[in-house]
């Protein structure tokens, strides 16, 4: 079963390109610690997955490139080339001459429309070629112009034509002190258009990526290329290929529809929240060594405590005892600092992940009340072991993680909105207020039923 | 009495009408049943001559072909009065109406001569050997179905139709969960349409690439079972031996074809049998009352599910019915309350075509010089609501609708037949 990317707006181009190279070189690394015929099969599903076997003998990836400005899309098509490993299709791309000026509402009211039929006829291409379509996987950021108005019409579209496909948006969260002045207004109105069409939004926020980069990964120049490679090994860590079922015999060939299923049935509660640990520079690998309770025991905690990263986490934050008079959901510490989760997937790769004891996410406690830890707890393995990393472990969170961040942008957006700064620049390509309003409100309902948990 | 099988009334020539062709047609039935369901021309003239051994034998093979009938799982190790039980519930469903049968003991000790008219009834009625042949053909792997399975699930008897479900305060769901299950449901559900589209496509797939191979030029590719052969040679054992087995029960389905007015003919002795041995009931009802109906059981949930949904619709209709008895009656009461008025009105639909509001003819004699002129203001008021005002050949009104007192104070003469009264000519039109 195969997943088809889109990758929309310059974000979205760089970032893929990078997530197929994790893949590529992962697959193709020999740090697989396992037998070959585990990593036979782990290189035929990872192929199934994400690429077509081409007459070349070069791997095309299953991807749509989708940009306004001709330049990303051309450096992404022949950097992947050059690597010998993979490539993109060459028709598989569409772009036009000039840029859409970080304007939302240009992309999604002018744009999108526009070239709503040759985007569309790509992406049907693409999934005709797939035996099975296991799903879309949309990569963009949410306040850039492009990236973010085509963005959410493209969904739009998708959920129009493949009514029942899994479509997971990949969405890059800005900087705080982003240098786009509309970029909450971006924001809003992105979060709430993909709200509707889209099944689950997988969130990276770029402030927390340059903290990795810059602590754990000891970098000091930190580009973007180093944040979109942290980024695509996350990812990569979450979609190569593992066994869904406790004792199961084959790779899930099913990864979009189980991920959904188990984190986001529910409609209101669709953001997802991605960690991963270890990270760390790759010359340090060879002298570190890992165990999975200390592992477990840390993903845990960045879970409960809602830390970034697996350093300066708060230790002192525990889930509220059982039994204890119901708190009121504004009672200080459960509001500030303990994080409830709805749904939990925790994947694990590498060496003896059969003696991994996962038990500590199942404490009832970490949980909502409505929602028993074995509906809300899952979890995927395989001994393979990925992109050099010995034991790796990742998680992926239906939880509060982005109740803050999404908080803060509804509030500045709407601080914006009610002097009417900028309005202007939306109204002119037919974002009325109305819409405003209509995706402040949505947003407000998901930060509400996030809130009460 | 239930007279079965094409009607072959000549020819009754006692035990054995036909003579070598009875052992032929019955051979023939037998070698034409499918694998699991036993059947030997002994067991038959045992049963016709309701032989308590042959009981037993009869009860099985009926299980077992209604099994494969209806498509359930069961094995030959299932308790007799388990299979006896499925079976008359089976018959029951088909349609089979005879009470003797279900009055037979549960424990398979008497009666094969009963089995054996349900079988034959069966044989005629649902066109058993055909639905058998068909279910059990070697299959060659190119169907493709969408499952139209009804809803299984058992419903509670209580309650009509209408009313949801009522959760005591100690069952309390919150309805987040259930939002959440009916999100998983939904996503399976996608999971499952991705998994059925794939298998048309790789279907489309060996029937595109093979294309042009086949032996049989129509056709022209293979099918998935075909295409598996040429993978595995080594099944192609197993397949001859099933295609072989199948060809003899298909030809064995043709003689028997061929061979039936016989079989018909003898069991036309067996009925006439069981009419001299007066065993034969007047004819009833095809309605059973409940208590005679086996109680329902696991091993049957589509039947457990209609009788269930049968129930329900009736006693709906009952409510309704009741219901609308009572709305009826209390209109009746309603309508009771006034007499005077209701002679009046009855009085006036018996006399006159019109109905009651309808302004009304009357002939009226004898005015007086006053009352003339009263009698035009009146005419007058009553053309404007719309009545018919017939002049006489003096101009003045003869016949107008007029109410009581107003008539009173014309004083005129009596010659109406009827009171209208005054509601009548407020303008109800």
């Amino acid at each position: 079963m195969s997943l088809v990317t889109v990758q929309l707006g310059q974000c979205g181009n760089q970032i893929g390109r990078e997530v197929f190279n994790a893949i590529c070189s992962d697959v193709h690394g020999t740090h697989g610690l396992c037998s070959k015929k585990e990593n036979e099969s782990y290189h035929d599903a990872c192929k199934e997955r994400f690429f077509i076997e081409a007459e070349s003998g070069v791997p095309v990836a299953r991807a749509v490139l989708v940009d306004m400005e001709p330049k990303v899309i051309s450096q992404t098509l022949s950097i992947a080339a050059k690597s010998g490993y993979w490539k993109y299709d060459d028709h598989s791309h569409f772009c036009q001459k000039q840029g859409s000026g970080n304007n939302w509402a240009n992309g999604y009211t002018v744009h999108g429309p526009r070239h709503k039929e040759a985007i569309m006829n790509l992406v049907q291409k693409e999934a005709e070629k797939c035996d099975r379509l296991g799903g879309f996987f949309t990569i963009m950021s949410m306040a850039g112009g492009t990236g973010s108005g085509l963005g959410a019409f493209v969904t739009q579209c998708l959920r129009d034509a493949f009514p029942s496909s899994f479509i997971l948006n990949h969405v890059i969260w800005p900087y705080g002190t982003g240098e786009v002045i509309v970029q909450n207004y971006n924001s809003v109105l992105t979060l709430s258009h993909l709200y509707q069409s889209s099944d689950a939004l997988l969130v990276h926020e770029n402030d927390v990526i340059h903290k990795v980069c810059a602590q754990l990964m000891h970098m000091k120049q930190i580009s973007f290329k180093d944040v979109n490679q942290v980024i695509a090994h996350q990812l990569g860590s979450v979609f190569q290929p593992t066994y869904t079922a406790e004792d199961g015999l084959h790779y899930s060939r099913n990864p979009l529809g189980d991920l959904m299923e188990t984190l986001v049935p529910h409609p209101e509660f669709k953001m997802l929240g991605l960690r991963n640990i270890p990270q760390m520079p790759e010359n340090s690998l060879a002298y570190s060594t890992f165990s999975w309770p200390g592992l477990i025991k840390h993903l845990r905690q960045m879970l409960i405590a809602n830390a970034k990263m697996e350093e300066g986490i708060d230790w002192q934050v525990q889930p509220p005892r059982p039994g204890s008079s119901v708190p009121s959901s504004r009672s200080t510490n459960k509001l500030l600092h303990f994080n409830t989760s709805i749904a939990n997937l925790v994947i694990l790769r590498g060496k003896d992940t059969h003696s991994a004891d996962l038990g500590s996410f199942r404490d009832p406690s970490l949980y909502t009340s409505w929602l028993n830890p074995q509906d809300a707890f899952s979890a995927w393995k395989t001994p393979r072991a990925f992109n050099k990393y010995e034991k790796s472990a990742s998680l992926v969170s239906n939880s509060q993680f982005l109740l803050k961040p999404l908080d803060n942008v509804v509030r500045k957006a709407w601080n914006m909105f009610a002097s009417k700064a900028y309005v202007h620049q939306y109204t002119k390509y037919g974002i009325e207020e109305e819409d405003f309003l209509d995706s402040f409100t949505a947003l407000e309902q998901v930060i509400s039923s996030y809130t009460i948990l | 009495m239930v007279r079965k099988g094409p009607g072959s009334a000549a020819g009754r020539a006692g035990a054995m009408p036909g003579g070598r062709a009875l052992p032929g047609a019955v051979g023939a039935l037998c070698r034409a049943m499918p694998p699991r369901a036993r059947l030997v021309p002994e067991g038959l003239r045992r049963a016709k001559l309701d032989r308590p051994q042959a009981t037993l034998d009869f009860w099985r093979l009926l299980y077992a072909l209604l099994k494969q009938i209806h498509g359930g799982k069961w094995s030959e190790a299932d308790a007799i009065d388990t299979q006896i039980r499925f079976v008359k519930l089976a018959l029951w469903y088909q349609g089979y109406g005879r009470p003797e049968l279900y009055r037979l003991p549960s424990d398979g000790s008497a009666g094969s001569r009963e089995l054996l008219l349900a079988f034959s009834w069966l044989l005629h009625r649902i066109s058993l050997l055909e639905q058998l042949l068909a279910r059990n053909r070697v299959r060659t792997g190119d169907e493709t179905s969408v499952c139209m399975c009804e809803d299984d699930l058992s419903q509670s008897e209580q309650g009509t139709t209408e009313i949801a479900p009522e959760y005591g305060p100690e069952d309390r769901v919150d309805v987040r969960y259930l939002q959440w299950l009916n999100g998983r449901l939904r996503f399976q559900w996608r999971s499952l349409h991705a998994q059925h589209q794939e298998q048309c496509k790789l279907l489309h797939k060996i029937h595109l690439l093979t294309s042009g191979s086949h032996v049989d030029q129509i056709l022209g590719h293979f099918s998935v079972t075909e295409m598996d052969l040429i993978r595995q040679t080594e099944n192609y054992k197993q397949l001859v031996q099933l295609l072989e087995r199948e060809t003899m029960q298909l030809e064995a389905f043709l003689e028997w074809k061929q061979l039936e007015p016989v079989y018909w003919q003898w069991m036309e002795t067996v009925l006439d049998n069981m009419a001299e041995e007066g065993n034969m009931c007047k004819p009833q009802d095809a309605h059973i009352e409940k208590s005679s109906l086996p109680k329902v059981t696991s091993c049957c949930p589509w039947a457990d599910s209609l009788t269930g949904q049968i129930n329900k619709l009736s006693r709906d209709l009952m409510a309704l019915r009741d219901q609308l008895h009572e709305l009826v009656t209390h209109r009746k009461s309603a309508w009771e309350e006034k007499p005077a008025e209701r002679r009046r009105l009855i009085s006036l639909q018996r006399q006159f075509p019109a109905g009651p509001c309808e302004p009304v003819l009357l002939r009226v004699r004898g005015l007086g010089k006053e009352a003339t002129s009263e009698m035009l203001e009146l005419g007058d008021e009553a053309k404007s609501l719309g009545a018919h005002v017939k002049d006489d050949r003096e101009g003045s009104p003869r016949a107008l609708v007029v109410p009581s007192n107003e008539a009173v104070k014309c004083q005129i003469k009596i010659g109406w037949e009827i009171n209208v009264t005054k509601t009548h000519l407020k303008g109800k039109s």
